[in-house]
């Protein structure tokens, strides 16, 4: 509202800046004396000339020769003064110079402004958008905060800590990595920090596990034996090294017992199929409706449909109660009761997941995601 | 909203120009004086407007606001101040800006100060002023506006070029665009006087102090530019013919032939042909300058924009400004009486002489230019006319022009006297022959030219003090009366003595500092000792440092006359990791007027390096010349007989015929 009445107040400024000056009647006492000016110039140029001459610079004979020559001058211009009449001024020109100032001028600034600029668009100074409240900045902003936070304090292992994976899921691996060096050098190694880093440098050198990363994945293991990532990335390493029978090996060790929906199994499948070794076949390890359930749900009444889905829905939740589950088992629940049209329900079994999930940012991510996707408010 | 306000502004600017350019312009042609005094208030309005504006991008650039495409393209967060504030003019689209403000800064000069004007010139030449102004700001609105906006900014901007972030930059462009972009008015003088049909002596009075104020800001601005080339350069060289200098250059030839051409025109009434055109060739010059620089015709430090769309524009701009005064001109010739006449030998007669070598140099440069330019365009052919092109056209036609200098303000106007101005430089003329002996004692058969050179400075220095000493008659009149007469000396008097002083200061720098310099290439190992003109220059060592947007290899050097250490230089090379630029800082030493120059090349593995030593005997003296010169321009400026009116129409009138006080 304040640009509009800014720009209101300029556009009247320059409009009076051309209404003053044509409405303003001038006497004849006060008009710029046109020919009076060149007269006066060349008065000045007498007063120079005799001048010289008191000085010597011309003698008598340039002397008289240049004044004759002024003087001709100074008449002529008073010649044209004294034949100057006094003009009709043209009220049409006026007029229209009135219209201009009034109408076209305001009119034409403003049109082309808004076919120019952006009067929506607020400032934005860099430091105004770092300090503004979390939830309205763009991803970009928050890294730029953090960066800057940690230019100023190397030392926080926690503000790398946050940065790395934010980094790694940007699309900048080299950074990520570094952060994990960071994190790893200031707040100690953990099997996930290692392998997190491994992972960093492995992105960044176009999925080709380095030397480096191999001794990341390497020294997870010593912490670890049975990580599954850190193995992954090993087995992986001696694939692209030619070590066939040892990444069959190591392949097939990782894939014993393995949950089949975990996100890394078909890749290590692929992998081992690319190598010659034979995939085992997986068991279901997560509890599910079998194919039975579902013919039999298939072939019921709606009614008895439903009544079975919720029979499903409350064993599940009952499980999760009990014995705690996988935040995909979470999420199944928390989607399943918001399908239903239960919301109160959902609601309650989201609180218990992030309850469940405390501490572990993956999973309270993951969880966030299916409420936010369903509509659900996080509180 | 400031941003915004301040693109509004611009625009509204752009609209007041339509007006000023058509109101007051016709109001001149019908003499209607209502519609006429519409032209001051007007400048005046739009010149806070693009003030306001330019303020904007300022601050848009001070708080980082990468929302504008201009700063996120040409500012970083962490750049000190001091270049957030020189990259709002370091980029194409801000040094437009600045173009505008300046434009419209000489135009509300003229408004505000122009009330010894007859009000119809005034007016005519405020609307010629709004033509350009308009132009360049539809240009600008059009192709290259400054406030385009990104609706969701990145985090961080892309940093300035690290060349331009120098102290330097800092002030060159701004004094040189005063310089460039004051000819305008001038232009715009000449144009008004056209259109309006009166061309005469009082016209080149009113005209002269708006010539002297640009001519003395682009001397500063293109002498600054090429001190700045010369340390930064790392060559040792302080002037290339590079075409962006030469752009630079051109019009103050041009104009330096326009404020003596003005002079015969103000005082005989003559010259009206060379001096309107002049006027019109100067402005066009920068306007190609202009054109060369952001057209991407020239690959360079200054060429911002590399786009052919705003290349057109502005080449579309310079045919109808150039095209449209010249027309103007062919219609208006008629009117253009010769004046007073005069012989050959005499005051004009060594004015036309200046006339024709300055423009006969500025065609030179042209050619040189604008030749390899014509040549790749037509043929493809691609060659670079360098140094020795211009040295043998420019030098020779310098030669003459300097030994003419010392007569052209002794000579009598109308029929001058050889023999008895020559009488007046006896002095001048021995000491200038003395000087050139004694050069040529010192040096021996070993230079053969340059005590020529020196001697022909020194005769231009010396004529310069003649022509002072002979105007108050001090050996007449005896010292106490002489300096009394000196005092009373008009301004322009002492303007042109200070100037031409300078330009002898700035030619004898040139000759001592090129035949006289010792150079030394060589590669140097920590300890190594070299003697350049008595001057032992070692090498202690290079170590790396980091800065604060930059690494850079520092070498460290002790200069020691006759085992006493004067001085330590610390000669760098630079490398912007941001743009992957090296440059190259020169370590300069300076003694008095003299200069030793070390720039450091490519270090070699066992930690010796290629280092340029020089020894640059009176190199000072070329910039000191420059400050003289400018000097001449405020002194003339300062003149009371061409003080521009005081804002106060009534008190004024009274005061016109007296303003002629016994001096």
């Amino acid at each position: 509202m304040l640009l509009w009445i800014l720009i209101a107040a300029m556009t009247a400024a320059a409009s009076l800046a051309i209404l003053v000056p044509l409405s303003r009647r001038r006497t004849a006492d006060q008009q710029t004396p046109t020919p009076a000016a060149d007269e006066a110039v060349y008065r000045q140029q007498l007063d120079e000339i005799d001048r010289d001459l008191e000085r010597g610079l011309i003698d008598r004979t340039a002397a008289d020769a240049a004044r004759t020559e002024i003087a001709r001058r100074l008449l002529a211009a008073n010649e044209r003064r004294e034949a100057e009449a006094p003009r009709h001024q043209s009220t049409v020109s006026l007029r229209t110079g009135q219209a201009l100032a009034i109408l076209a001028l305001p009119a034409f600034a403003l049109g082309l402004y808004i076919f120019l600029g952006s009067p929506n668009l607020p400032d934005q100074p860099l430091s105004a958008r770092l300090e503004a409240p979390t939830e309205n900045q763009t991803v970009e902003e928050l890294v730029a905060r953090v960066e800057r936070h940690l230019a100023d304090n190397p030392e926080d292992g926690q503000g790398w800590a946050v940065i790395a994976p934010v980094y790694m899921s940007l699309g900048n691996p080299q950074a990520s990595a570094r952060a994990y060096a960071n994190v790893i050098r200031l707040l100690g190694p953990t099997v996930e920090r290692v392998t997190d880093m491994g992972e960093a440098m492995t992105m960044a050198n176009d999925g080709i596990v380095s030397a480096s990363a191999r001794s990341a994945f390497e020294r997870a293991v010593g912490m670890d034996p049975t990580a599954v990532k850190p193995r992954f990335f090993l087995a992986l390493a001696l694939g692209q090294e030619g070590k066939t029978d040892e990444a069959i090996a190591a392949w097939e060790t990782l894939l014993e017992g393995a949950d089949p929906r975990e996100p890394w199994v078909p890749v290590a499948r692929a992998e081992l199929e690319r190598l010659g070794g034979t995939p085992p076949t997986l068991a279901e390890t997560l509890r599910g409706p079998s194919r039975e359930d579902m013919d039999a749900a298939a072939q019921m009444s709606a009614e008895d449909r439903q009544a079975m889905i919720a029979g499903m829905v409350e064993g599940l939740a009952a499980r999760l109660q009990s014995e705690g589950g996988s935040p995909a088992e979470w999420q199944r629940l928390v989607r399943a009761y918001a399908v239903m049209g239960e919301p109160d329900k959902a609601h309650a079994a989201l609180r218990q997941a992030r309850d469940a999930f405390g501490t572990d940012q993956a999973a309270l991510g993951q969880i966030n995601a299916t409420a936010r996707e369903l509509g659900l408010t996080v509180p | 909203m400031i941003v915004e306000l301040g693109h509004y502004a611009l625009v509204l600017a752009f609209a007041l120009t339509l007006i000023q350019s058509v109101v007051p312009v016709w109001g001149a042609v019908r003499e209607n004086e209502r519609l006429m005094a519409v032209a001051p208030p007007v400048s005046i309005a739009m010149f806070f407007l693009v003030l306001l504006s330019f303020t904007a991008l300022t601050i848009a650039y001070l708080n980082s606001d990468f929302s504008v495409q201009n700063v996120w393209e040409n500012s970083h967060s962490a750049k000190p101040l001091v270049y957030k504030i020189t990259g709002v003019w370091g980029n194409h689209e801000g040094s437009l800006l600045l173009w505008a403000l300046i434009l419209v800064f000489f135009g509300a000069l003229v408004g505000y100060f122009g009330t010894n004007l007859p009000a119809p010139l005034r007016a005519a030449t405020l609307g010629v002023q709004g033509w350009v102004t308009a132009g360049f700001l539809l240009f600008m609105l059009s192709t290259s506006n400054p406030f385009n906006r990104i609706p969701n900014p990145p985090a961080e901007g892309n940093d300035l070029n690290p060349l331009l972030q120098d102290i330097g930059l800092a002030i060159h462009p701004p004094l040189l665009y005063v310089g460039y972009v004051g000819f305008s008015i001038t232009f715009s003088f000449a144009v008004a006087a056209l259109i309006l049909g009166r061309i005469d002596a009082a016209w080149a009075r009113w005209v002269r102090p708006w010539t002297l104020l640009a001519w003395c800001f682009l001397t500063l601005g293109i002498s600054m530019g090429s001190y700045w080339a010369y340390y930064e350069l790392g060559w040792g060289g302080w002037w290339f013919w590079d075409p962006v200098e030469n752009a630079s250059f051109m019009p103050w030839l041009a104009g330096t032939a326009l404020l003596h051409s003005a002079i015969v025109m103000e005082k005989r009434d003559a010259l009206k042909v060379w001096t309107i055109l002049l006027a019109i060739f100067t402005f066009s010059l920068s306007l190609l300058g202009t054109f060369l620089v952001r057209s991407g015709v020239l690959t360079s430090v200054h060429a911002f924009a590399t786009d052919p769309a705003r290349g057109v524009f502005i080449l579309v701009l310079l045919c109808l400004f150039i095209g449209g005064s010249l027309s103007l001109f062919a219609w208006r010739a008629p009117l253009l009486k010769q004046g007073g006449l005069f012989a050959p030998i005499s005051r004009e007669g060594a004015l036309v002489f200046n006339n024709l070598f300055l423009t006969a140099a500025c065609a030179a440069v042209l050619v040189g230019t604008l030749y390899p330019l014509a040549l790749d365009a037509v043929t493809g052919e691609k060659i670079s006319v360098g140094p020795p092109f211009f040295n043998l056209t420019f030098g020779p036609l310098m030669i003459p022009l300097l030994m003419a200098v010392p007569y052209g303000p002794i000579l009598a106007w109308k029929r001058g006297d050889l023999l008895a101005a020559s009488q007046r430089l006896y002095a001048a003329f021995g000491l200038s022959i003395l000087l050139t002996l004694f050069t040529f004692w010192l040096w021996g058969m070993e230079k053969v030219l340059a005590p020529l050179g020196v001697g022909l400075a020194v005769w231009v220095m010396a004529g310069a003090v003649a022509e002072i000493v002979t105007r108050v008659k001090l050996t007449e009149v005896g010292l106490a009366r002489g300096f009394a007469r000196l005092k009373g000396l008009p301004g322009s008097a002492w303007g042109t003595a200070t100037a031409h002083f300078g330009i002898g200061v700035t030619a004898l720098g040139i000759v001592a500092s090129s035949a006289f310099q010792e150079e030394k290439v060589l590669t140097m190992a920590p300890g190594d000792t070299v003697n350049v003109s008595g001057y032992a220059v070692t090498f202690d060592g290079a170590a790396p440092r980091q800065g604060p947007n930059y690494i850079e290899d520092v070498g460290h050097f002790t200069v020691r006359q006759a085992g006493v250490v004067i001085a330590e230089l610390d000669p760098s090379k630079r490398l912007y990791p941001a743009r992957q630029m090296p440059t190259t800082e020169a370590g300069i030493h300076t003694l008095i007027l003299s200069q030793i120059y070390v720039s450091l090349g490519e270090p070699r593995d066992t930690g010796a390096i290629d280092v340029r030593i020089y020894y640059k005997p009176l190199i000072t003296l070329i910039w000191i010349g420059t400050l003289f010169m400018a000097l001449g321009a405020v002194f003339s400026m300062a003149d009371r007989r061409l003080r521009v009116g005081a804002p106060k129409p009534a008190a004024r009138r009274k005061a016109v015929p007296q303003a002629a006080p016994a001096e």
